[in-house]
C-alpha cells in the first residue's frame, strides 16, 4: 500500500544555487512518509490559487531540524509557480503532497551506478547519491549544465560522489567548467576508456534522457530515467501526464514513472 | 452539541452525506483511497466507460488557467469489462457508493455499457455523461438537442430500474429544454454541470495550448455559472432532483449549491490540488450544519431566500 499524504509544512531556508536555481528547504509539522530517490512532491502555497495547481519537484533530500522532519527541493525559476518560492518570505505555509511515483529501483549487487543530471535534472540523483552512501555501491555523478555559472553546487555534488567511492564528472556545454560537450557524452567517454556501470540513472531534458538510454543500450547496462510532464494532480487521476512507451500504449509519468525504464519510452513521439 | 443529520435522498437513492467525488477527477474509486477513502463520501462517479477501452486524446491534455483549467483527455477508459473485472469487486468490499458514468459514441454504446452492468452487483446507478457526439446523428452531441436526450434517456431507462442521472451540458443552447427532456426520458435525477467549453493558447509559441485545440473548463472559474443553472433547473422543474457540481472547494461552496436548488453535489478539480479535499468539506459542512442550527442538511435544499425588491 503506498503512503501518500497531504502535509503541512513551513518554508524554513533558502539559499541561491546559481543565477537561476536556488534551494529551499521546508519544515514539517508532522512526521513524513520515507521518501525513495526518484520521487516527487507537489507543493503550492496554503493560500491562494494562483497559480491554479500545485508544481512537481523532485525530493533532493530529507532531514531533521530539532524535532521537525525536513525535506531540500531545488527550483529553477522557468515561470509563475517556480517564482513563487523565491519571493514568499521565509514562514510562508505550504502543503506539500507527497512522497508520489515511482522512485529509483533497487539495485543487486555489486553496484556501481553512473548518476546522469542535466541541469535541475540533480535532485533526485543528489538524494540517490546520499542514500548509497555507506552501502556497497559506488556512484559517479555526471553533472552536466550549460555553463560553469549554471553548475548546480558543484563541492556538495563532488563530496556526495566521494562518499560511495565514485568520482564527479562535471560536464559544460560551453567548456567554461569541466569537459566541454553534453553530459551523455562524458558518460559514453568513460565507458568507452574501459569505466563499467551496473546502472545508469538520468534525469533531465527528454533529449537527453533519450541519449542516456541509447548509450545504456550501446554498452548493455540498464538504464532508469526521471521523466518530467505538465501536471495538475500528481496523484493519478487526472490523465493529463501521459507518456507514450513502446509498445503503443502510454504511461501516468506521475505513477506509472517518473522513474521508469528508458527502454520502455517511445522516445521518437515523447521528444 | 447537535450532530447534524447529513445524508440526503436524490430520488429514491439514500446517500449518507451529500458530497459525491466527480466524474474524471476520482479514477475507478479507489485510486486516492489514502486520501480520500470512498465510503466516506455520499458516493463516487466512476471516470466515463465505454463499452470498450479508450486511448484517448494526444498530448498536451490540460491546460492551467486563472481559477481553473482546461482538459481535453478524450474520454480515456479501461472500458467497461476490465472495470466491472478489476475495480469493482474492492468497491463492493467497501461498501462505497458507485455511481457508473457511461458515455457513447451511439445509444447503443450507453445501452451496451448499463447492460454490462446491471448482472453485477455494487452499482447504485448510472450517470449519463451526453456531452459527447452522436456520431451515428452527424457528430451533434446528445445532450444538445432535447429530442436526442429524451430519446438517448428513455433507452437507458428501459434497460435499468437502477438510478438514472443525466449529466447535463452547460454548452447546450437550451439547457432548461434539455432537463425537462431528460425528465421526459425517465431520468431520476440531473447533474449538472460538465465542464465549459473554452480554449488556451500560449502567446509566445502561437499555438494553442491543448493539442485538441478546445478543452472543457473547471474549477472556481465556473462556479458562478454552475450555480446559475443550477438555480434556474430547479426553479423551472422543482420536482426534479439536481446534483450540482462545478468548482466547488469548500463546505460553503456545498451550501451555495443546495440553497440554489441541489439536492446533492459533487467535488472534481478540487480534488486535484487537494486529493484529500472531500473529507475537509463534510467538516466544513457539519461545522456550518452546527453553527447555523441546521438539523438536517437536506433542508437546505431550495432554501434560498427571496431579496426584497
Ligand atoms: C516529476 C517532476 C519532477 C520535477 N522536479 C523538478 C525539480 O526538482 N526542480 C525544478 O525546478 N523543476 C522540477 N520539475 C519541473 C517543474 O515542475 C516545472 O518547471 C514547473 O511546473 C514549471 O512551473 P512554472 O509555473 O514556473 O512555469 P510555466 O512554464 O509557466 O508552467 C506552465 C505549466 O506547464 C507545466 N510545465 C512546464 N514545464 C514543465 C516541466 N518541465 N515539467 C512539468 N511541468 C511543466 C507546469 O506544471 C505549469 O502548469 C519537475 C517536474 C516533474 C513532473
Ligand atoms: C480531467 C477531467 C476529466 C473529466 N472526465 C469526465 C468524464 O469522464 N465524464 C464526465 O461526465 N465528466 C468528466 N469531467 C467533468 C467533471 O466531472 C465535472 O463535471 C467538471 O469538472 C466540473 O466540476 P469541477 O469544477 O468541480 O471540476 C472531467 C473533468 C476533468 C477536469
Ligand atoms: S498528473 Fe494527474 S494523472 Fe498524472
Amino acid at each position: 500500500m503506498v503512503t501518500r499524504s497531504d502535509l503541512a509544512a513551513t518554508l524554513a531556508q533558502r539559499s541561491r544555487l546559481t543565477p537561476t536555481c536556488y534551494s529551499v528547504r521546508f519544515a514539517f509539522d508532522a512526521a513524513i512518509p520515507t521518501a525513495v530517490p526518484g520521487q516527487f512532491v507537489m507543493l503550492r502555497p496554503e493560500q491562494g490559487d494562483r497559480p491554479f495547481w500545485g508544481r512537481a519537484y523532485s525530493i533532493a533530500g530529507t532531514g531533521a531540524s530539532d524535532t521537525q522532519p525536513t525535506m531540500e527541493l531545488m527550483i529553477k525559476t522557468v515561470g509563475p509557480g517556480t517564482a513563487l518560492w523565491e519571493q514568499l518570505p521565509l514562514g510562508t505555509r505550504a502543503r506539500i503532497v507527497g512522497p508520489l511515483g515511482v522512485g529509483f529501483p533497487c539495485l543487486p549487487a555489486p553496484r556501481s551506478v553512473a548518476l546522469v543530471a542535466g541541469g535541475i535534472g540533480l535532485p533526485p540523483l543528489l538524494f540517490a547519491a546520499h542514500r548509497l552512501a555507506g552501502t556497497d555501491a559506488r556512484c559517479d555523478l555526471y553533472l552536466g549544465a550549460a555553463t560553469a555559472a549554471e553548475l548546480i553546487e558543484p563541492q556538495r555534488c563532488r563530496a556526495a560522489a566521494e562518499a560511495t567511492g565514485g568520482q564527479l564528472f562535471p560536464v559544460t556545454d560551453d567548456g567554461t567548467a569541466g569537459e566541454a560537450g553534453l553530459v551523455t557524452e562524458a558518460l559514453q567517454h568513460r565507458l568507452a576508456e574501459g569505466r563499467r556501470y551496473t546502472a545508469i540513472w538520468a534525469c533531465g531534458p527528454m533529449p537527453m534522457l533519450r541519449a542516456a538510454t541509447q548509450v545504456g543500450e550501446r554498452w548493455d547496462v540498464p538504464v532508469h530515467v526521471a521523466l518530467e510532464e505538465r501536471m495538475a494532480c500528481g496523484v493519478g487521476v487526472c490523465l493529463g501526464c501521459i507518456i507514450p512507451t513502446s509498445d503503443g500504449a502510454h504511461i501516468r509519468t506521475c505513477s506509472e514513472g517518473p522513474v521508469v525504464d528508458g527502454s520502455l519510452i517511445d522516445w521518437e513521439t515523447a521528444c | 452539541m447537535l450532530t447534524p443529520d447529513l445524508h440526503v435522498n436524490v430520488g429514491s437513492l439514500r446517500l449518507a452525506n451529500p458530497v459525491i467525488a466527480a466524474s474524471g477527477t476520482f479514477g475507478y474509486g479507489l485510486d486516492l483511497d489514502d486520501f480520500c477513502p470512498p465510503e466516506k463520501l455520499g458516493g463516487v462517479v466512476t471516470k466515463g466507460l465505454s463499452p470498450r477501452p479508450r486511448e484517448g486524446a494526444p498530448m498536451p491534455r490540460i491546460a492551467e488557467t486563472p481559477s481553473g483549467m482546461l482538459n481535453a483527455i478524450g474520454l480515456e477508459n479501461i472500458g467497461v469489462d476490465v472495470f466491472c473485472r478489476d475495480k469493482l469487486p474492492a468497491l463492493r468490499e467497501r461498501r462505497a457508493v458507485v455511481i457508473v458514468n457511461v458515455f457513447g459514441e451511439s445509444a447503443a454504446d450507453y445501452v451496451r455499457v448499463i447492460e454490462h452492468c446491471e448482472s453485477e452487483a455494487g452499482i447504485a446507478g448510472y450517470e449519463l455523461n451526453v456531452s459527447c457526439p452522436n456520431v451515428s446523428a452527424g457528430g451533434i452531441q446528445f445532450g444538445h438537442d432535447p429530442r436526442t436526450l429524451e430519446e438517448l434517456t428513455a433507452r437507458c431507462r428501459v434497460v435499468t430500474a437502477r438510478p438514472l442521472w443525466v449529466k447535463l451540458s452547460p454548452n447546450a443552447p437550451d439547457l432548461v429544454g434539455t432537463a425537462r427532456a431528460a425528465a421526459a426520458g425517465g431520468a431520476d435525477a440531473v447533474s449538472l454541470v460538465n465542464t465549459i467549453l473554452g480554449m488556451a493558447i500560449d502567446p509566445l509559441r502561437r499555438l494553442p495550448e491543448l493539442a485538441r485545440t478546445f478543452g472543457g473548463l473547471s474549477g472556481p472559474a465556473i462556479l458562478p455559472i454552475a450555480l446559475r443553472m443550477v438555480y434556474e433547473v430547479h426553479l423551472a422543474l422543482p420536482e426534479l432532483p439536481v446534483v450540482g457540481l462545478g468548482g466547488i472547494e469548500s463546505g460553503l461552496d456545498v451550501v451555495r449549491f443546495l440553497l440554489a436548488g441541489a439536492t446533492a453535489v459533487q467535488v472534481g478539480t478540487a480534488t486535484f490540488r487537494r486529493p484529500g479535499v472531500m473529507l475537509e468539506i463534510l467538516a466544513e459542512l457539519a461545522a456550518y450544519c452546527r453553527d447555523q442550527g441546521v438539523e438536517r442538511v437536506a433542508t437546505l435544499t431550495g432554501a434560498l431566500e427571496a431579496r426584497d425588491a
